[in-house]
Formats: structure tokens, C-alpha cells, sequence
């Protein structure tokens, strides 16, 4: 997943420089997209609360940090590699001015019992009749 | 996102990633059943279109020079450790759902974030495309 | 541009009832041990630590995927990538490593064709060797109990402190500690041999009775621990009695001693928490399995010639367990068991104790004089149940006054809430009897 900061990176740039960047973003969007990469993405409104404590009793106006450091949308990217999302990250057009681009490998489902499960299904077995005395006392 | 629906999507940010290193194991057994059962129920009812969990580490790539630096993840408040996507009707019913956040109970946070329709800067754009091309054809 | 995340695979239904009850804390226990085996006895901090973060990892990622099909697996896999991942970048070992390594990468892999049987035994014996490793005399039986609790059966310190009404961070010192005086003391992690092995092994029981009695005496914390100490006591007492090492009638007799008592602990208490005495307890909320089992055990202890206080302890709880009813009780048969147990140890607890089994078979006169007869030390006068029995027993002498004042000395003495509760009920039903008998 690829997290994207500083939604305010527009600030101090001229229109035609602003419409030229965008141009950049979107091509570079459409590139990834033809080339099945992209899994879902979506820019992130500006507002938003953040809830914590028990029961989520505090609901604070706005996002989490500071709007610099907000986050501003993501991109959930297939990738062959984490190193190969790095790169992708690195040819985003906004990078030079300002944003950054948080590059997070999102956990995949058990890859071992994906894998076999016919296996874990026989361990799944022995292991239940070698059970600890207790648990089948408690009954 | 729903063109023609009136539901909202809202991500649901989960912020940080040490409030589960002082839990027993009984109490992280308690979260993991509460967390899925609030996942599953979420998915069943159409609310939730999805979520992940995120890995600890991560690279941060910045500047023109398109640096990279290792997250800065290790013990931290504010990283994000995972997100669910929702799609519902407003905001408050989203902030409903992030109350139920099993996690809220032992420090964790939930950031709940609009999905915007559009990009703000690209709208900007296009306002301004549509400014120019009006004054041109004036 | 936009398109929306694709929803993650749905969980089978019931996958959150394959979080059987106290999975996690069981497993933490099998894998501290399994670690401490390979990283050694010094390193029991690194070894909770790994298991911790695999119970985290689990924690991340199974709301999203779903609980394994094999969860203990899981958490066994993912606590083993951890050490080895740890070991390698952190180097803690340093010329030890290639043979930790290779003793890590004798686990069963994702891939391995078939359970490994020498995987369970590595299991079983390596919480065999915390055990003796945590009971061992060096450390004092408070350390002893909370070591073994936390370690053995992965209680938190929070809810160790629960346990033992004191706190997270006393329960926290005592267990740093314990675990510093195992490095200077160089206690070995391993299963004695020969005489020693006879010597320890009461040291590990005397351990295991201790926390079974902090789980089941009235005067512990949190109810819902209480009980659970208790089942992980007859847990290891059986993991004890199941391997040669441990396999000695007096094992079994312990292991039988704890089943008849937990058998009971339901009826213990009424719906509002009060203490219930035997003769007013609900037998049929008594667990008959566990007392089948305790009948299984107690059979075992009976091969050879080896009679240990825990022998007669069982045989008595025995008594209780078979009658039907309170008046069905063979009272001579426990009374006789008393007197035989006195000659083992001549603790004026088990002397109270048969004073009451005195009183109930040769009346209650027999009985305030038996308890008169006890050589009273402070620890006699100070424990509150002198002074309940003497109560109850002089009320049935409609001795009231003298029941009374025994009761009220009771009341001074103990702390516990439940308890004050029982007494002060039976006080106030004394103090009505003695108003009746006047009038």
C-alpha cells in the first residue's frame, strides 16, 4: 500500500505548472492502471475525526496529524516485490514537491495453509488426540 | 464508489502499533475474536468492502532527489497499522462503527477519513480548465 | 481512476470457536518452554519475548484472514521465523549459533509431510525441565509459584497479581528476581537423575500443591483466576505424572487431591457469591468426570508402598467426594485418615481439621476438646478458622455466649469479604438463638 502525505503540496505553484503536474499524476496513474497494478485507489478528503478511548468516547475533529503530515490518499499496488513497489513509489510525479510516498507491504493471508493445506488438516488431527488432559475436564 | 447510491465511503485509519505489547495472551485472544466478529459482521452487512493489515516495516520515499528511508515505525503511536474501507451513509454512522474498534480499549486509535469523489487539487484543475476555456470562448 | 478495494476472502463460519478457550495462553506456555530449551535457561526474558510477539502477529493479521486452520501451528511457525530471524540479525548467541540454528530448523516447516511425534516429546519434556527448573529450592516458594505461573502457564503479571492480591509491578520484581537468581545460582534447565531427581520432584509437588491451594482457598482474588489456577495445577501434575520422570504414586496422589477438590468448587459458592458449608453445598453441581478421573489417579497412587501426606490428603477428599449426601458421609473412615495423616506432619491445620472429624463422630464436646488439645503456636491463633470451628461447635452445645465471642474473634481475623460475609451471618443466627433460648 502506498500512503501518500502533505495533501497541500499545491501551494506556491503557478497555474500552468499545477495543470502540467496534474497531467504528470494522472499519466502516471493511467500507466500503472494499464498495466494492472493498481488494485484500488482513492484520494482522501482533507476533513475527518479521529476516535479513541474506551469505546471510542473521544471523537476529535479532524484527521490524525498534523496536516503535513496527513495523509492525503493511497494506492493499494500489485507488486512483484516490496523493492519493486520502492520503485514505483519513487517515479510518483508529486515527490518533488513535497509529498512523501509511504511504501507498507500489506500482510497476506497465511501463505502456509494456502499452500497445503491438505497437510495442516492431518497436524490439525494428531494434534487434537493428543490433547491436554485439562481441556477435555473442563467439559 | 456509488455514483447513484446516497452511501458514502469513509477509510478507516488504525493508528498505532504498541498498544498491544503490554496485553496477556488471554486479552489479545479477546481482541482477535471481537476484532473479527466487528470485520466479519461489517462485510455481512455490506458495510465493509474490505481491509488489511499493514506490515511493520516500510520505506518513505520524499524529495526531488526521491530519497528512501526506512519507516519510522518501531514503537510508534501513529503508525498506521492496518484499514477497513466502508461504505455507508454518513459520516456519523462511520464514526459509529469506529467506536467498536476492539483495539480502542487498550490505546489504539481509529482515524475515520472521507473518500474523496475527486481529487481537491485536481478539481482545482479542472475549475480552472473550465475558467479558461469559458474566458476563451467568451 | 477510482475503483473500490476488492473485498479479502470470507472466514469459515465458526472460525472464532477455533479459538478454543485459552488457546493462546496454552500455547504461549508449550512455546516459552520449547524456547527456553533451545536459548537456555538464561535466556527465559527472550523466550517470553518471542512468544509475545507471535501472539501480536497473530492479534494483526487473524481479524482480517481468519483463524488458521491449525492456529498452535501458526503460532508455533511464527515463533520460530521470529528467534531465527532474531538470533541472526540481533546475534545474540554468537559462537553458539549454528547450533541453535540447526536445532531451530529441526521444527516442523510449513512443508514437513507428517506431525512430528519427536516435536510433542520435545514439548513435553521441555516444560517438564521449566518445571524443575522454576521449583527449584534456590528460589523462594513465592518465586517459585509466580515463575512457574508465568512461564508455565503464560499468566500475565497483571493477572498474576489478581491471583495473589498484590500487584502488576510486585509480581513484576519478583519474577525479574527469580529469573536474575537463576543466572547466578546457575540452575540448570534439565530433569534431575537418580536420588536427586527423588529430592526435587517433592519440591516441584509441594510447588504445584501451593498454586492449586492459592486457586482454591476461598482467600485468593479475582474468582474467575482462582479457577484457573487450579486447572493449570492439575494440568501440570498431570503432564508430571505422564512422564517417567514424575511417574510416582505421589504424583498420582496429588493429581487426585486436586481433581476431588476442583471437582467441588461449583458447589462452593451460592448464586451471590456466599460460601456454602459442606452440609448446605448443591452436590450435584460437583464435575463427576473430574471425580471419575481423581478415581483414576487415586488407584495409581495405590501401586507400591510409598504413603505420603498427599495419599491421605486424596483419600479423605475421596470420603467427601463418594457420599451422596452430607449424613452419608463415612466420617470414621476420614477421622482415621486424619490421625494417620497427624503422624506424618503435625501441622495444627490438619489437627483443626480433624478436630471437626473428631466432632462428627464422637459429637461436639469431643470435638471443642480435640481443638482445645491442639499445642496452640501464633500461627494457630491467628488463623480465623480456629475460631469459626470453635464457634460452630459450641452453638451446637448452645453454648451461645462462647460461641458468640468465637465467632466475633473469627470476624477480626480474616479480610476476605465472602468470608466476613459467612461469619457474620452465622453470627447474627447465633445471636438470635441465644436470644430465643432465654426468652
Amino acid at each position: 500500500m502506498l500512503l501518500f502525505r502533505g495533501p497541500h503540496w499545491d501551494q506556491g505553484l503557478s497555474t500552468d505548472e499545477l495543470q502540467r503536474t496534474m497531467d504528470n499524476i494522472m499519466a502516471w496513474f493511467e500507466g500503472l492502471n494499464e498495466r494492472g497494478k493498481i488494485k484500488g485507489a482513492q484520494p482522501l478528503s482533507a476533513q475527518g475525526r479521529t476516535i479513541s478511548g474506551t469505546n471510542g468516547r473521544f471523537v476529535v475533529d479532524g484527521p490524525f496529524t498534523e496536516t503535513k503530515e496527513a495523509v492525503g490518499g493511497y494506492l493499494v499496488l500489485q507488486a512483484d516485490s516490496f523493492e519493486d513497489a520502492v520503485e514505483v513509489a519513487r517515479t510518483n510525479p508529486a515527490l518533488r514537491y513535497g509529498v512523501s510516498v509511504e511504501v507498507r507491504p500489506i500482510l497476506a493471508e497465511c501463505p502456509i495453509f494456502a499452500r497445503h493445506p491438505e497437510i495442516v488438516r492431518r497436524a490439525g488431527e494428531r494434534a487434537a488426540s493428543v490433547r491436554d488432559p485439562w481441556a477435555t475436564m473442563a467439559a | 464508489m456509488n455514483a447513484t447510491s446516497t452511501k458514502s465511503d469513509y477509510l478507516l485509519l488504525f493508528r498505532g502499533n504498541v498498544w498491544d505489547r503490554g496485553l496477556s495472551p488471554a486479552q489479545i485472544q479477546k481482541v482477535v475474536s471481537d476484532w473479527m466478529a466487528w470485520f466479519e459482521g461489517l462485510k455481512a452487512e455490506g458495510k465493509c468492502l474490505g481491509g488489511h493489515p499493514l506490515e511493520e516495516r516500510g520505506k518513505v520515499v520524499s524529495g526531488k532527489q526521491r530519497t528512501v528511508a526506512d519507516g519510522p515505525f518501531a514503537e510508534s503511536k501513529e503508525a498506521i497499522g492496518g484499514y477497513f474501507y466502508l461504505t455507508v451513509a454518513d459520516e456519523d454512522e462511520a464514526i459509529e462503527i469506529a467506536k467498536r474498534c476492539p483495539g480502542l480499549e487498550y490505546g489504539s486509535v481509529v482515524e475515520v477519513r472521507p473518500v474523496a469523489d475527486v481529487c481537491s487539487i485536481r478539481q482545482r484543475v479542472d475549475e480552472y480548465s473550465t475558467q479558461q476555456l469559458a474566458d476563451a470562448t467568451a | 481512476m477510482s475503483q473500490s478495494t476488492e473485498p479479502t476472502a470470507a472466514a469459515a463460519p465458526g472460525d472464532i470457536s477455533r479459538l478454543t478457550d485459552h488457546l493462546f495462553r496454552h500455547e504461549a506456555g508449550k512455546l516459552i518452554s520449547v524456547l527456553t530449551g533451545i536459548f537456555g535457561i538464561n535466556r527465559l526474558q527472550l523466550a517470553e519475548d518471542v512468544v509475545q510477539e507471535s501472539l501480536i502477529r497473530a492479534l494483526r493479521t487473524w481479524p482480517y484472514t481468519g483463524v488458521p486452520k491449525n492456529p498452535a501451528a501458526w503460532l508455533t511457525q511464527t515463533a520460530k521465523n521470529l528467534a531465527l530471524d532474531l538470533i541472526r540479525r540481533e546475534k545474540l548467541f554468537h559462537d553458539k549459533e549454528p547450533q541453535i540454528i540447526a536445532l531451530m530448523e529441526q521444527w516442523p516447516s510449513e512443508s514437513a509431510e507428517h506431525e512430528s511425534p519427536m516435536f510433542e516429546n520435545e514439548i513435553r519434556d521441555g516444560r517438564l525441565r521449566l518445571m524443575f527448573a522454576c521449583c527449584h529450592p534456590a528460589l523462594s516458594a513465592e518465586d517459585q509459584t509466580a515463575l512457574a505461573l508465568r512461564t508455565l502457564c503464560a499468566f500475565s503479571p497483571a493477572e498474576i497479581g489478581k491471583a495473589f492480591l498484590t500487584t502488576e509491578a510486585a509480581i513484576a520484581k519478583r519474577l525479574t528476581r527469580a529469573k536474575q537468581k537463576i543466572r547466578d545460582e546457575h540452575i540448570p534447565f534439565e530433569i534431575p537423575a537418580g536420588d536427586e531427581l527423588s529430592r526435587r520432584l517433592d519440591g516441584v509437588l509441594q510447588t504445584l500443591y501451593l498454586l492449586f491451594n492459592e486457586g482454591y482457598k476461598a482467600s485468593s482474588g479475582d474468582h474467575l483466576i482462582r479457577e484457573e489456577l487450579c486447572l493449570e495445577a492439575i494440568q501440570l501434575a498431570s503432564l508430571l505424572a505422564e512422564h517417567p520422570a514424575g511417574d510416582r504414586p505421589r504424583t498420582h496422589a496429588l493429581a487426585a487431591l486436586m481433581l476431588f477438590n476442583a471437582a467441588r468448587l461449583p458447589g462452593r459458592i451460592d448464586r451471590e457469591g456466599n460460601i456454602l458449608r459442606l452440609k448446605e453445598q448443591d452436590r450435584s453441581t460437583w464435575n463427576q468426570a473430574m471425580i471419575a478421573r481423581g478415581m483414576q489417579r487415586l488407584t495409581l497412587s495405590a501401586a507400591g508402598t510409598e504413603l505420603t501426606p498427599y495419599h491421605l490428603q486424596a483419600g479423605i477428599a475421596a470420603c467427601h467426594c463418594v457420599a451422596i449426601d452430607y449424613q452419608a458421609t463415612e466420617w470414621e473412615k476420614i477421622l482415621s485418615l486424619y490421625d494417620q495423616l497427624l503422624e506424618l506432619d503435625s501441622s495444627p491445620i490438619i489437627a483443626l481439621n480433624r478436630a471437626v472429624a473428631v466432632a462428627n463422630v464422637h459429637g461436639a464436646q469431643a470435638g471443642v476438646d480435640a481443638v482445645h488439645s491442639i499445642e496452640r503456636g501464633t500461627q494457630l491463633n491467628s488463623y480465623y478458622l480456629l475460631y469459626a470451628v470453635l464457634g460452630e461447635l459450641e452453638t451446637q452445645l448452645h453454648h451461645f455466649q462462647a460461641a458468640i465471642a468465637n465467632f466475633r474473634k473469627a470476624l477480626e481475623l480474616t479480610e476476605l469479604t465472602s468470608e466476613q460475609l459467612f461469619l457474620s451471618k452465622r453470627l447474627a443466627e447465633t445471636e438470635r438463638s441465644s436470644l430465643q433460648n432465654v426468652a
